[in-house]
């Protein structure tokens, strides 16, 4: 089978420790408001337009052995440094069996696995693929389940259930909120996302203002209204 | 930093220096020196002489360390006619003639003193006089006379001090540079004294060499008798670095900030131990609270260098000071021998103004010569190849890479030719300062142990891409004749779109891709033996580089569009470095690309030069990363590498508003420099580069 790829980004500094190549991984369950990789909602590929006219092809379809074969170029480097691959999208989780094809292509080479997750995924994806990689960075974006319907269109429940097994899994992870402004950044929020990660470490990750701009390149309108302002 | 640190740098930033200056008309000595034909040493000594006689003692408030130029120009020794007239009878120059781009041997003379040398050279001098040498009596007496010179400044600034109240400065300049420093103090007042006096005699990019070496026995020695921890330790050396941005504006070179004023950390002794120390460090950490251009830092690392070294370095690369530059000890003290340097002189090298290595104090290289600029080299193999030729069709992609490197022999031979016999102008103050000049009674314009060329290579990158680009093109895809492409090259590509585009998106080096670097590696081995067997006429070899020097601007103005899809106008890259505006896949791709050569063929120098987004040191671990980077360059066998950290919408608010960035601070071809103070082509040159 084939996994779909939108992006391999080499060097990477926000998704793990040493030096890291991030897989984006094409599709996701999830319609985020305010998603600043909406090249990565769809499962099918996409043109992106520049302003200046050039046309960016995203979504690439490889085999794991070639996307493995394309990763371990660097597996140099990345044992050097204690880096590695992290899988980020989209949502990784979303194909879930090609990733379990080309997880064990890269453990066999002893690089470092993370993986970027909203947790909006099916019990089993989850835990067959969390249990295979070091390091899980847990999205936590609302802790309300009208909320995160309204914002996200999913169902907070499939996210708190993954989420209370990977407490118990022994797995390394960390949350991270991606801070909204107001949607989820209020001091109230903020202690009520420290209170649910018990301990656990939390990263809030500062709004990206650029979050808006790729959305013209695909010829749609960035759907976040707080921020279009 | 302290409060006194604080102050002297703010007011040396904002130029305060500059009300103790005057300009001297030095016309008249120069009439003179013409009119009366006197001899090279003579108007070196001369020129000195007059020149710190024109030097008024000024102090900056606050100062322990003494001595500010206050007299702007320094005296021209030669008319242009002069030269000229020498150029006609085929004798070559580099650059203005004189000594330059040299460090000297501070060491001995900071330990010794100026006394010592003047006792060497009264004893070799009655030797040269029992031996009837006219030209090293010559020489000695001159040299003699410059040292007078310099200690005769030294006693004014003494008077001037002691007059002023100014008692610690009196005290010191009692005992330096006529004795040998005592103390780390003395020693830093003594080499501020001799590195000013070399600007004075009109030598240029005056390098500092390997500061941590040679002045530690006084840090420790301090530090061990108790009068000395680390905190005043760094005051001191703060001190000194301001103080080699106090006069920085009126040296000598091609842009401002250009002024070689380059220091050596780490690296291995000459008896091959590791040499990184206490003082090593923290010169690192003064240029880090400092962050000013001067001095421009080098580190040495080889592959057993701890993480922790490159992350000291790094954090000054974070703070956006484009420095430290990075040598490789395991590439370049091979790469030395290799080209007839002694192992434990091939283990003291240091750099020039940029990147060129040398060994200070033992040579009178000119690593800089000239330069080959390889983009010029393949447009002319592929005009040589088409000219005239209505069956370029039958032209194979191997005959333009021969064509091509055929070319560059060529022009590699021109160079032989034009500095088979080049003169250097005679400096009797340096030459007291550098090994061997007073033993052998001789000027190190005469030559010294090593006197050797350095060639550098500008514009590899386009070059090898441009290929890469015609073999596409041209023999795979059959896109275009190569005749046809030659025409659109004059034309910018002009009604060819497609080709245009078909050349942008044909493989460059940076991307890790084979089908540049194969034939990068071609090139480079190539290069690294266009010299082989050559000699100047002083007894040197021939070094290839792959720096550009400011010739990345100069060269691209010479050639019409290339292949590679740039366009006419549009600058080289800098040096080692992929070209302009080309995607690549990230950093670690490109220390793969530009590490596949064989680099100890090309030593002269010439660094990878890579720009990475400011925004990789917001995460508290993007030093740790960025050092693994560097650490991954040396271990595949990198030969030095330097980071700019920029943003481009940094670089364009500054173009806009100069005024809010004074203190931007940019790595420009092998110095750091500040933004604002850069001609323009200068400027969008790094706008353009890649961010990495």
């Amino acid at each position: 089978m084939k996994g779909r790829i939108f992006e391999i980004r080499e060097f990477t500094l926000h998704d793990g420790p040493g030096v890291r190549t991030t897989v984006f991984f094409k599709g996701c369950n999830l319609r985020c408001a305010w998603c600043h990789n909406p090249e990565g909602q769809s499962f099918e590929a996409e043109t992106m337009t520049r302003a200046n006219g050039e046309k960016i092809v995203c979504g690439e379809d490889w085999t794991a052995d070639a996307l493995a074969d394309e990763l371990l170029r660097n597996a140099d480097i990345m044992a050097q440094s204690g880096g590695g691959v992290t899988f980020s999208g989209g949502e990784p989780l979303a194909q879930a069996e090609f990733l379990m094809e080309l997880i064990p292509r890269l453990k066999r080479m002893g690089v470092h696995l993370a993986i970027e997750t909203s947790g909006y995924a099916s019990s089993q994806a989850y835990r067959s693929v969390v249990t295979q990689v070091d390091f899980v960075y847990q999205d936590v974006k609302l802790l309300d389940s009208d909320a995160f319907r309204r914002w996200t269109g999913g169902e907070l429940d499939v996210v708190l259930a993954n989420v209370a097994w990977l407490r118990g899994n022994g797995v390394p992870f960390a949350f991270r909120v991606p801070c909204i402004p107001g949607v989820n950044d209020s001091a109230a929020d903020r202690e009520a996302f420290v209170d649910f990660a018990d301990g656990a470490k939390v990263e809030f990750l500062a709004y990206n203002k650029a979050a808006g701009a790729k959305y013209p390149m695909l010829g749609r309108t960035y759907p976040c209204p707080p921020m279009s302002s | 930093m302290t409060e006194r640190i604080k102050s002297l740098l703010e007011r040396t930033f904002e130029k305060e220096q500059k009300k103790f200056r005057r300009d001297v008309d030095w016309r008249p000595l120069l009439e003179r020196f013409v009119a009366d034909g006197i001899g090279d040493e003579a108007r070196a000594r001369i020129g000195l002489e007059e020149m710190l006689k024109a030097e008024t003692p000024a102090f900056m408030e606050g100062e322990r360390l003494a001595f500010l130029r206050t007299v702007r120009e320094i005296p021209e020794l030669h008319s242009e006619e002069e030269m000229d007239a020498r150029r006609a009878q085929g004798v070559a120059f580099g650059e203005k003639g004189v000594v330059f781009n040299l460090t000297a041997d501070f060491g001995p003379t900071v330990r010794d003193g100026l006394d010592a040398r003047l006792a060497e050279m009264e004893s070799r001098l009655a030797k040269c006089r029992a031996e009837d040498d006219a030209e090293g009596m010559e020489f000695i007496e001159n040299a003699i006379l410059s040292v007078r010179a310099v200690l005769d400044l030294v006693e004014r600034y003494r008077l001037a001090a002691e007059e002023k109240g100014l008692s610690e400065i009196a005290a010191t300049l009692a005992q330096v540079p006529r004795k040998g420093a005592r103390t780390f103090h003395e020693a830093l007042q003594s080499l501020r004294i001799l590195h000013c006096a070399m600007w004075c005699e009109g030598e240029y990019h005056c390098g500092l060499g390997r500061i941590d070496q040679y002045l530690y026995p006084y840090y420790e020695g301090d530090v061990k008798a108790g009068r000395l921890t680390d905190e005043t330790a760094l005051e001191e050396l703060e001190e000194f670095f301001i103080a080699c941005n106090r006069d920085s504006d009126l040296y000598i070179g091609v842009q401002q900030g250009d002024n070689g004023q380059s220091v050596m950390l780490g690296g291995v002794t000459r008896d091959g131990k590791p040499a990184f120390n206490a003082l090593s460090r923290l010169c690192l950490k003064a240029c880090g609270e400092l962050k000013l251009v001067d001095p421009k830092i080098n580190l040495r690392v080889d592959k057993t260098t701890p993480l922790e070294v490159y992350e000291l370095g790094t954090e000054l690369t974070a703070k956006g000071l484009g420095f430290p530059q990075y040598a490789n000890d395991d590439v370049v003290i091979p790469a030395l021998q290799r080209w007839g340097y002694e192992l434990e002189d091939a283990r003291d090298y240091s750099v020039a103004a940029c990147w060129e290595f040398l060994v200070p104090g033992c040579g009178m290289d000119i690593n800089n010569i000239d330069a080959v600029s390889f983009v010029g080299a393949l447009d002319a193999a592929l005009r040589n190849l088409t000219r005239g030729r209505g069956d370029a069709e039958t032209i194979s992609y191997e005959d333009v890479e021969a064509e091509f490197l055929a070319e560059i022999q060529r022009r590699a031979d021109a160079l032989v030719v034009k500095y088979g016999h080049v003169e250097i102008l005679p400096g009797p103050f340096v030459s007291v300062m550098s090994a061997g000049c007073i033993e052998n009674a001789r000027d190190i314009c005469k030559g010294a142990k090593y006197n050797n060329f350095g060639i550098h290579g500008t514009g590899i990158a386009v070059a090898v891409d441009s290929l890469a680009s015609v073999r596409e093109l041209v023999f795979e895809k059959k896109l275009v004749s190569l005749s046809e492409l030659v025409k659109l090259l004059d034309t910018d590509f002009a009604g060819r779109p497609d080709v245009l585009a078909a050349a942008k998106a044909a493989p460059k080096m940076g991307n890790a891709d084979p089908r540049a670097d194969e034939t990068a590696k071609r090139v480079i081995d190539f290069w690294g033996h266009a010299f082989d067997g050559r000699r100047n006429d002083r007894g040197g070899v021939f070094r290839p580089g792959t720096g550009s020097a400011m010739y990345y601007i100069w060269h691209a103005r010479d050639v019409p569009a290339s292949a590679d899809g740039r366009l006419k106008g549009e600058p080289l890259s800098a040096n080692w470095a992929p070209a302009l505006d080309v995607p690549v896949k990230g950093p670690v791709s490109v220390v793969r690309s530009f590490t596949e050569p064989d680099l100890g063929l090309v030593c002269n120098g010439g660094p990878l030069t890579i720009e990475m987004h400011d925004s990789a040191f917001l995460m508290p671990d993007g030093v740790e990363k960025v050092a693994q980077l560097v650490k991954f360059f040396i271990g595949r066998g990198g030969h030095q590498m330097q980071i700019n950290t920029i943003n481009r919408e940094t670089l364009l608010d500054a173009q806009k508003h100069p005024e809010r960035h004074r203190h931007l601070i940019v790595r420009v071809w092998g110095w750091s420099g500040y933004f604002i103070e850069l001609d323009k082509p200068f400027q969008d040159q790094i706008i353009k580069r890649v961010e990495l």
